[in-house]
């Protein structure tokens, strides 16, 4: 019976790879050092920091938690452990890496003394389906899927967060909640590995209106052809560009965002941040990413730009507004390294915009500041939007050379600083409210010349010549 | 002596099954309750604009958190008798049908609970217990039946979140019981007879109880006034 016993310990042990276990009084200090601001010294998510913060901070009273890898309530000590080190993506709760092992599971012990009743029942481990490998049939059979089970009524048909019950979803708090957008997994608050994703899918997210989809697919490995599906939504995650690169094309630019000519383009990725220097404060932008791609030809400068919006919004003018997004330069190039303050400018020194917004078109403009931009007028910029399934494409165009005062002209191989600014209209942001991005610096590219393909050839003739010269010369001699 | 032994032992089979046969019978005749739930209050009805799925959901939704028939009658109120043994144990079924729970109040014994979608698009199922494990799953299309598990007695509010309108309520109650219907009125039956506690419970207005002396073989009237909150 003894032995019977101590081999049932060896099995429960080995089914779960072990963690340390805590000291709950140990781990409240750790607590009350580094969690209580936001989470609250009672762990109901009511913390002085809780405020601003979207998502809400966990509530850990009622023992409701997001990212488990069990099949019911009761989270595995590792899933708390997990967040608590690696931190949630796209959220305000950051890597607890930092502190020791010890301490992390100190904290994992005490966490779980907010809500004794619920971890009262043991976590069972949630049994995957077996694993399919990604193929081009998978993926098909998941975007089917994806169909089926009408996804796009939160996620948008193709992922980005726009489906029709977006505005109306709630967590079990109350909150409003916005669902993943499909095609930014480095977001995904519980990872983006495979196995992260059909767990997500299978046992859904608790305390959100994200549900288990396990037993609600038509067959059970239809959970990994989704997963697979949804892989291929978008990148691992996007390469950020340090430098916007301008391309030299000899060919006219179209003006359509969707025209073949700019899918050729690889897309320069801009992270924004919400504008916190000034009132109203944006603490949770709603347009964190924008891709660049951008081209000049000997006449014009064209500048295409995509971004993520769930609504296409003109604006009420009381609680939304017109979509919109602009491009930050300095009015005329500065020796060394001096620019204007990045914040739209100030009263010495103005920048120019070149700006496009929903309803209006493309406009230019000068800033001395966030709220003191004044239109300027008789411009040649013109500019063209689409948008379709949550996503904006634009293309701005305007001559090289600036045509009056305070607006930038454009030259090959110099440096020009240039900074981003964007407004979701129909979230609310107009004015300061918006997301924006620090100086970054452009580069006209020099144009292609002509002169790779004569100089060459016209070294290796005159070499030809001067060897024939010398062989001759040699026999000569003989 | 062996006629004793015999006789003895007919005399204690007979009054055995006499014992047992008045039993059942005592517990199949046992009385009726009508009850009466009456609320003087003003009816509370939402009505929002319903901007997808319109041709399952319709172009309007309704949210009926109280419904007041006529002479004041209080309906979708759930009247039970928790104390009493011997209610028949029936599955519960509530059905996703035009973007609604029907019915808005579903009474079933503590067990399985069927959920049907009648409408062929995508609902889940969320519901928001604390004595039973909360249930939050999909229930596309495909799916037209899930079995659910609802082991404790509660009353579990239950929403689909693809339609934020959508509320209905699962009362688990262990006893006989039954939802009053437009004009407030509910006839639970079986109910033992003696003395019994009487529960109302409505989503909006909360809770009543009552003692009630349930007479076998006759029906007992009880009548609640409830308060609004």
């Amino acid at each position: 019976m003894r032995r019977l016993a101590l081999a049932l310990v060896f099995v429960v042990a080995s089914a779960v790879p072990a963690l340390a276990q805590g000291d709950a009084k140990a781990g409240q200090t750790v607590y009350e050092q580094k969690c209580l601001l936001c989470h609250g010294d009672k762990g109901d998510g009511k913390g002085p920091g809780a405020e601003h913060l979207v998502p809400k901070p966990r509530d850990f009273t009622k023992g409701l938690y997001k990212i488990r890898t069990s099949s019911n309530k009761t989270p595995f000590d590792q899933d708390l452990h997990k967040i608590v080190t690696d931190g949630m993506p796209g959220t305000s709760m950051p890597s607890w890496a930092v502190l020791p092992e010890r301490d992390r599971a100190n904290l994992v012990a005490y966490l779980k003394t907010f809500a004794p009743d619920v971890f009262k029942e043991a976590p069972k481990k949630l049994e995957l389906p077996k694993d399919v490998a990604s193929s081009a049939e998978s993926i098909k059979r998941g975007k089917e899927m994806f169909e089926a089970i009408e996804c796009h009524k939160c996620h948008g048909t193709e992922g980005r967060a726009d489906g029709p019950s977006r505005s109306e979803l709630k967590d079990e708090w109350g909150n409003p909640i916005a669902p993943a957008n499909l095609t930014k997994r480095w977001t995904f608050r519980g990872g983006s590995t495979r196995t992260d994703i059909a767990t997500r899918l299978a046992n859904g997210v608790l305390g959100t209106p994200m549900p288990a989809f396990l037993d609600s697919v038509e067959k059970p490995e239809d959970i990994w052809h989704l997963t697979n599906f949804i892989l291929s939504l978008g990148p691992e995650r996007p390469t950020y560009a340090t430098l916007i690169t301008v391309g030299a094309v000899s060919e006219a630019i179209p003006d359509d965002p969707n025209a073949e000519f700019w899918k050729k383009l690889t897309g320069q990725y801009v992270a924004l941040m919400g504008q916190v220097i000034v009132d109203p404060r944006n603490f949770n932008p709603a347009i964190d990413l924008v891709a660049v791609r951008a081209v000049y030809s000997d006449k014009e400068v064209a500048f295409h730009l995509t971004w993520d919006d769930p609504t296409e919004s003109k604006g009420d003018g009381k609680q939304t507004f017109g979509d919109a997004i602009e491009l930050q330069f300095p009015p005329q190039a500065a020796a060394g390294t001096e620019r204007p303050y990045f914040l739209m400018g100030d009263a010495n020194d103005a920048v120019y915009l070149l700006r496009w917004e929903q309803g209006k078109g493309v406009g230019e403009a000068s800033g001395n500041g966030p709220t003191k931009v004044a239109a300027l007028t008789g411009g040649e910029a013109t500019g063209k939007a689409v948008f379709s399934n949550g996503h904006y494409r634009l293309v701005m165009k305007r001559p090289l050379a600036a045509k009056g005062e305070g607006r930038t002209s454009f030259q090959p191989a110099q440096f020009t600083p240039v900074a981003f600014h964007a407004w979701d209209g129909g979230a609310g942001e107009t004015g300061p409210k918006m997301s924006l991005t620090s100086w970054y610096y452009l580069r006209l590219e020099e144009p292609q010349s002509n002169r790779k393909f004569i100089i060459p050839p016209v070294v290796a003739l005159l070499t030809l010549a001067a060897m024939i010269l010398v062989v001759r010369a040699a026999n000569r001699t003989r | 002596m062996r006629k004793t032994l015999t006789t003895g032992a007919a005399i204690a089979l007979v009054s055995g099954a006499a014992m047992w046969l008045a039993a059942t019978a005592g517990a199949q005749g046992g009385g009726t309750i009508e009850a009466d739930v009456k609320y003087g209050g003003a009816p509370q009805v939402e009505k929002i604009k319903v901007n997808k799925d319109t041709e399952k959901c319709g172009t309007e939704a309704v949210i009926e958190k109280v419904v007041v028939g006529g002479n004041k009658g209080l309906a979708n109120a759930v009247v039970s008798v928790p104390g009493a043994k011997g209610a028949t144990a029936a599955k519960g079924v509530i059905d996703q049908h035009g973007c609604k729970f029907v019915p808005h109040v579903v009474v079933m014994q503590p067990g399985e609970l069927e959920v049907k979608n009648s409408d062929d698009i995508l609902h889940n199922l969320h519901t928001y217990s604390t004595a039973n494990p909360s249930i939050n799953k999909a229930q596309p299309k495909f799916k037209k039946t899930m079995t659910e598990k609802l082991e404790k007695p509660e009353f579990v509010k239950v929403t689909c979140d693809v339609h934020s309108w959508m509320l209905g309520w699962v009362a688990v109650v262990p006893g006989p019981a039954g939802v009053t219907n437009a004009d407030g009125v509910v006839k639970i039956e079986n109910v033992p007879a003696g003395k019994q506690k009487v529960e109302v419970w409505h989503e909006t207005l909360g809770k009543m109880e009552k003692e009630v002396d349930v007479k076998a073989g006759a029906v007992t009237k009880v009548s609640f006034e409830m308060k609004g909150k």
